[in-house]
């Protein structure tokens, strides 16, 4: 039962990093920062509960509002440029961000000994959870609520105005421009609200593992979080979780019986989704409306 | 209400546009006219902003518009269609136009547009043009599965959405059957008749000829000739730049 709650927390927090990528993706932009993001989460969070004794509820938002603004002060000079020039600008800072980690040290006397980030050895002690008697079923409980809230809040953004030309930028950076969308304010902002998600999505997985260090954080990480959302599908929000339970639930939970094969059939599958549902698994023609179906007419009246 | 003065455009050694001195005056549609590579989309593309002049400057309703980024002189009224159709793909027909016209709600409008009400302004507006480009009945179809002609009107209809004030129509009449360009002659008069200026790029005469009320011509750059369309159609050096006749014949 523990290795299943534990599988539905990680589950969890790496839908909320798929869909922090998500927002990004939206924009026709490929981040790779989306890591640094979740690691600036994960260490502020940590520092505000274990070694200022934050309440957690406290420390979530505040962790997200700082991964945010730093999402925002990198997005604009990064978002100038674009492809695989903003690949690699966005690979080099999440670099930069595990390197600031590798080498911070900062740590301070508390109650339980002395708590802070210890450089290469990481840091350690982040038992809020522990020290106030949650139980894992809580934890589950309290990361699927965010999960919940943050896909309400996107579905409901992607509604909404600003979704409407998170996508128009996405599909053509020129036509947007040229039809008065302020291309560096839709890019920022999808940066800023995707930088908060992985900020959560950090602060979350912090705690859940009580251990953070910089070899959480490297490359791989954002390659799943971009990994996510493109095998769910861009179309739909729903495809990120979707993703994440194939990807950390059937690939990598549930073909371990298969020892060292695994890791061969792991890219080998996610290669077949992607031949088969080139656009994710929820792309738009999986439930095609009645007159999307219909062929455009050839005669005129 | 439009205005060039002095514009150039260097590519390298290439003078695509040339000291290139213009107007385009208010409720008028002007066809821009030339042969290939006489810089008429680098001259739209001058005016709405995606290349900024090497020399010269433009204004608009009296306002520079040399340091306006592209998203700006939209928002005053410049909008345009594109030779190669650029419509958001994977956005149905709706969207298209939706994007366009609620990027002029500032602050909370398209909040309030969402969850608020469902009848404003900017939504009769939307599909008021939706009708117009006879696009009712495939409002949720994804722009890029419409036909060829429907993607043209529906780029039409995005430019008008978004607010032109003027209109920059760049070869809107390629690859269009005789039909359709009678068709497109109507929209243009229809555009200008609801109050857009027109400014129109096109190889096709006929319809320059039909809808204009002024031409200019370009030729490597240069203005060579403006006037009606008869005045222009009968000058010997437009001739020449079209029918190739050398530069010493005409003189």
């Amino acid at each position: 039962m523990d290795f299943y709650l534990g599988l539905a927390q990680m589950i969890g927090i790496h839908t909320l990093l798929g869909l922090s990528a998500w927002c990004v993706l939206h924009t026709g932009q490929v981040s790779l920062a989306q890591g640094g993001f979740f690691a600036i989460g994960a260490y502020a969070a940590g520092i505000m509960t274990a070694m200022f004794g934050w309440p957690l509820l406290l420390a979530l938002p505040a962790a997200a509002l700082i991964s945010a603004l730093v999402a925002v002060a990198v997005g604009f000079p990064a978002l100038r440029v674009k492809g695989l020039m903003l690949v690699v600008a966005t690979t080099a800072f999440a670099e930069i961000v595990r390197l600031v980690f590798f080498n911070l040290s900062w740590r301070v006397q508390t109650p339980d000994g002395m708590i802070g980030p210890d450089g290469s050895l990481g840091f350690g002690g982040i038992r809020y959870f522990q020290s106030n008697g949650w139980s894992a079923v809580q934890i589950v409980a309290l990361i699927w609520i965010l999960v919940a809230l943050v896909m309400f809040a996107l579905w409901q953004l992607d509604r909404s105005r600003i979704g409407t030309l998170w996508r128009a930028v996405g599909e053509d950076e020129v036509a947007a421009q040229s039809v008065g969308i302020n291309l560096t304010a839709a890019k920022v902002s999808a940066f800023g609200i995707g930088g908060a998600i992985a900020g959560l999505a950090g602060a979350m997985f912090a705690h859940y593992t009580t251990h953070i260090e910089h070899s959480n954080f490297t490359i791989l990480l954002a390659t799943f979080a971009i990994a996510y959302p493109i095998l769910g599908g861009l179309a739909s929000l729903v495809g990120t979780p979707l993703a994440v339970i194939f990807i950390q639930g059937i690939l990598i939970e549930g073909l371990r019986f298969l020892g060292d094969w695994r890791s061969l059939l792991f890219g080998a599958l996610i290669v077949i989704v992607m031949l088969v549902r080139p656009r994710g698994f929820l792309s738009r023609a999986l439930w095609p409306k009645r007159n999307q179906l219909r062929p455009p007419s050839i005669v005129e009246n | 209400m439009l205005e060039l003065n002095q514009v150039s455009r260097h590519f390298g050694g290439v003078r695509a546009v040339d000291e290139l001195g213009m107007q385009v005056k208010q409720g008028e549609i002007l066809g821009l006219i030339g042969p290939n590579g006489s810089g008429k989309s680098t001259t739209v593309n001058l005016i709405a902003g995606l290349y900024k002049p090497t020399t010269g400057s433009i204004r608009f309703k009296g306002e520079d518009l040399t340091n306006r980024a592209t998203h700006e002189r939209a928002a005053l009224g410049i909008a345009r269609t594109f030779q190669n159709i650029r419509l958001f793909g994977q956005l149905t027909v709706w969207q298209n136009l939706w994007a366009a016209r609620v990027v002029r709600e500032k602050g909370w409008g398209g909040f309030r547009e969402r969850w608020l009400s469902g009848e404003s302004a900017a939504r009769a507006h939307a599909e008021e043009l939706l009708s117009f480009c006879d696009l009712a009945d495939k409002r949720d179809m994804l722009a890029s599965n419409l036909a060829f002609g429907e993607q043209r009107r529906l780029e039409l209809a995005r430019a008008a959405a978004s607010g032109a004030e003027l209109l920059l129509l760049d070869e809107p009449a390629a690859g269009m059957n005789t039909e359709e360009i009678d068709d497109l002659d109507q929209r243009i008069r229809a555009m200008r008749d609801q109050g857009r200026t027109i400014m129109l790029i096109e190889h096709h005469m006929e319809l320059v000829m039909g809808v204009c009320d002024r031409v200019v011509v370009l030729n490597f750059g240069r203005k060579i000739a403006e006037g009606s369309p008869a005045q222009v159609q009968s000058n010997l050096q437009v001739r020449a730049a079209y029918l190739g006749a050398d530069d010493e014949q005409v003189a």
